[in-house]
């Protein structure tokens, strides 16, 4: 007999359809699975023949066919295990699978349902494409329940399953939950007030928090970058609800979803070491391309300390999304674009020693290392970023004494009311704001733009330097409350421009 | 006349380097020096600026321009009529132990030696004590007691050299006529940078050597930094201040008249 049922496979954020149809019919007992099947999928037969036999059911003791539609896509992973097993339960029973519903699984060999990756995602893209319920692990029932609009069926062992399917018994679905931000704990685990002196620093760091704006900390060892960047978190506002859909996506492809739990209100805060690959910085792998760090930092903050010491081609490979917000990868498989809107903080020693410009301890780098040290930060790359301070080392008598400086949530308060003012003038942050709409959104006083073009001839600065300090000033005077920009601000922004060397 | 200094100096050695070089090359005198970064290329590019002939003695055979990035000031010194002068084999490599041997190339060459600014044990100093030996006139320019780059000189100020403020200070040691003398050559304003009118008063808390950064400002002038940062930036548009490395300095020169 003939059954056939759904299931999806991913490509990236996209789910998908397969369509898994089984067959039994006379002849030699025999399995075989066709349909571009990888080693991963075609494993399932031996898991799916002993959980079929360990939940009580028979396996077709003729000759069985199963075929994955359509047959010319290719299909990885173990999330069809539980499709198959119900299309073979079916074909031998004879029974049909509920309309408009798919089935997402791996399965043990006692007929257990186990976790899998992406189920977000996939249940996501099967409401898309009309589906009405969906069968998958309990253990990600609950982030399957944050889509609205689908049935979530969640499934503990096979014959339960099946038994509902053929009408014998109920699974009760899990209910669609409402996303509502937690009364997230306030405690942070770096507060600025933590900080000792870095006043230059501390306002860069703000106005970074307050428009959006990548920032790039210089400083000898022990200086407080790293104590800085990890602030930054801290003084932003929690995820919207739609950001932390996009952000609980990305990690449920990743499998890195907290059960029970997967909407997450932080911003996500990574840092990958300075030995990480491109693979692993921007996304790679092999068939499709699976999220990099810069994906998992999507609408929090990525840190790259010792920005020095990475592969120039990670570094090379970060100025695209710099600019977009988002990243194309090519594999095998074909290309997946994974959204990647994150702030970067960025920090580097100016030589490989450490100490140049230290006023007390000398540098002891000679001038030719440092200049190809310094060097390996490519222009292209210093461009992208708004940002550039530099942060001096703090006297140990100061270090000693009770920190002065503001609270976290104090600056916090600040960084909302400038950020609120620009989503309601320009629907963006001032960092994504594109060049075109600078004049309209962001315009300056005429005595403003002088200046800022003296600068730029003076140190000639890019078309692209030149529109980053124009949106640096811009969040200069959001912090302010004030409409217009002005040369204060102008000169604010330009002051945060740690290399422009002069001509 | 050398003129021979660290190869890192402060903005301060650069620029003295620089004036003193040029005002001599204008006086006509030809200045020597070693083609290395820092204050050597500050000393050949500014008797180029003050028209005159410039020589470098070079560490490595002269048909290898050390450090490579002074290619382009070495055609200009052949082009303004100067020489590049070397005691070794061409295709000679740079190596550590020939730039001492050259150091002693360029006191025997010069009637005096100006060290601009030098930490202790430096090259610039063992061309002073060459020169010494060699019974030619020494010179140091002082700077500030804070600055580690000025030690080597001060030390040498100490032990008898003679002291440099102006181009007049040397051409005084080499003996030359009166009429020059009364030449308005670099008076001690020129060295400095001269306050502008009506300013905000930041400047006269900025140092020419030692750098300040703007969070420093701020704390001593009670100023948020952001303002600080802002009026400091404007400065430098204008040219009175300059960037080094996290902080700032004065600039010694209207930014303009650098380029």
């Amino acid at each position: 007999m003939l059954a056939a049922v759904d299931s999806c496979v991913l490509a990236g954020l996209e789910a998908r359809r397969v369509e898994v149809q089984a067959d039994s019919a006379n002849g030699e007992a025999k399995f075989s699975l066709v349909g571009l099947a990888a080693t991963s999928v075609k494993e399932a037969r031996e898991r799916v023949r002993s959980a079929i036999k360990n939940s009580g059911l028979d396996f077709p003791r003729r000759r069985l066919t199963v075929n994955l539609a359509p047959a010319e896509m290719r299909k990885e992973g173990s999330a069809l295990d539980l499709a198959i097993a119900v299309a073979i339960a079916l074909a031998e029973i004879g029974g049909r699978a509920p309309e408009h519903s798919a089935f997402l699984g791996e399965l043990a060999l006692d007929g257990a349902v186990r976790h899998v990756d992406g189920v977000l995602v996939a249940v996501r893209g099967l409401k898309k494409a009309g589906f009405r319920s969906v069968f998958v692990p309990a253990t990600d029932a609950s982030e399957a329940a944050l889509v609205e609009g689908i049935e979530v069926i969640p499934c503990i062992h096979l014959a339960e399953v099946v038994a509902h399917v053929l009408g014998h018994t109920t699974i009760v679905p899990q209910p669609f939950t409402v996303a509502t931000a937690d009364s997230a704990s306030d405690v942070l685990e770096h507060d600025l007030a933590e900080v000792h002196g870095q006043e230059e620093a501390r306002r860069a760091i703000e106005v970074a928090a307050a428009g959006g704006h990548h920032i790039l900390l210089s400083g000898p060892p022990g200086a407080g970058k790293t104590m800085l960047a990890r602030c930054l978190p801290g003084i932003l506002p929690p995820l919207e609800p739609g950001e932390a859909f996009e952000v609980a996506q990305l990690r449920s492809l990743l499998g890195d979803l907290v059960p029970g739990r997967p909407l997450d209100w932080t911003r996500p805060f990574r840092a990958p070491h300075h030995g990480v690959s491109m693979a692993g910085l921007i996304g790679g792998g092999s068939g499709f391309a699976l999220p990099g760090e810069i994906s998992r930092a999507h609408h929090g903050v990525l840190f790259l300390d010792e920005l020095a010491e990475f592969q120039a081609n990670a570094l090379q490979a970060l100025r695209q999304p710099l600019e977009s917000g988002r990243v194309t990868i090519t594999r095998s498989g074909g290309s997946v674009t994974y959204p990647a809107r994150f702030t970067l903080v960025a920090a580097t020693n100016p030589c490989p020693c450490g100490w140049s410009g230290d006023p007390v301890r000398a540098c002891r780098c000679t001038p030719a290392v440092i200049d190809s040290y310094q060097r390996r930060l490519s222009g292209p790359l210093l461009d992208r970023i708004d940002l550039q301070v530099g942060v001096r080392r703090v006297p140990l008598a100061e270090l000693a004494s009770e920190p002065v400086g503001e609270a976290s949530a104090a600056v916090r308060e600040r960084v909302l009311a400038a950020r609120a003012r620009q989503l309601e003038r320009q629907g963006c942050l001032n960092a994504q704001l594109k060049g075109s709409r600078l004049r309209h959104s962001a315009p300056l006083q005429p005595g403003s733009r002088r200046t800022l073009e003296r600068w730029a001839e003076q140190k000639g600065l890019t078309a692209r330097g030149f529109h980053r300090a124009w949106r640096v000033a811009r969040t200069a005077a959001d912090m302010e409350a004030e409409e217009l920009i002005d040369d204060s601000h102008v000169f604010e922004a330009l002051g945060y421009r740690l290399n422009d060397v002069a001509a | 006349m050398a003129i021979v200094g660290s190869r890192r100096p402060s903005p301060y050695g650069e620029a003295v380097a620089e004036q003193l070089a040029a005002d001599l090359a204008r006086a006509g005198v030809i200045v020597v020096s070693g083609l290395a970064l820092g204050c050597d290329a500050a000393a050949h590019r500014g008797a180029l600026v003050g028209g005159g002939v410039t020589i470098a003695v070079m560490g490595t055979g002269v048909d290898i321009v050390y450090p490579a990035a002074h290619f382009q000031l070495a055609e200009e010194i052949l082009a303004a009529g100067g020489a590049l002068v070397s005691q070794f084999a061409d295709g000679t490599a740079p190596r550590r132990h020939n730039f001492p041997a050259r150091n002693q190339t360029m006191a025997a060459l010069s009637d005096a030696v100006v060290v601009v600014e030098a930490v202790q044990g430096s090259g610039a100093l063992i061309t002073a004590e060459a020169a010494l030996d060699l019974h030619k006139e020494v010179m140091a320019v002082p700077g500030s007691i804070f600055s580690p780059l000025s030690v080597g000189t001060h030390a040498l100020i100490r032990d008898g050299a003679g002291l440099v403020q102006n181009a007049r200070d040397v051409l005084a040691a080499l003996g030359v006529g009166r009429e020059v003398l009364d030449d308005p050559l670099g008076a001690p304003s020129r060295l400095g940078f001269e306050l502008p009118e009506g300013r905000d008063g930041m400047l006269v808390h900025l140092s020419d050597v030692l750098t300040v950064s703007a969070a420093e400002l701020a704390r001593k002038l009670h100023l948020p930094v952001a303002e600080v940062l802002g009026r400091l930036t404007s400065l430098e548009l204008d040219g009175a201040v300059r960037r080094h490395g996290t902080g700032y300095v004065r600039a010694l020169r209207r930014g303009k008249e650098r380029a």
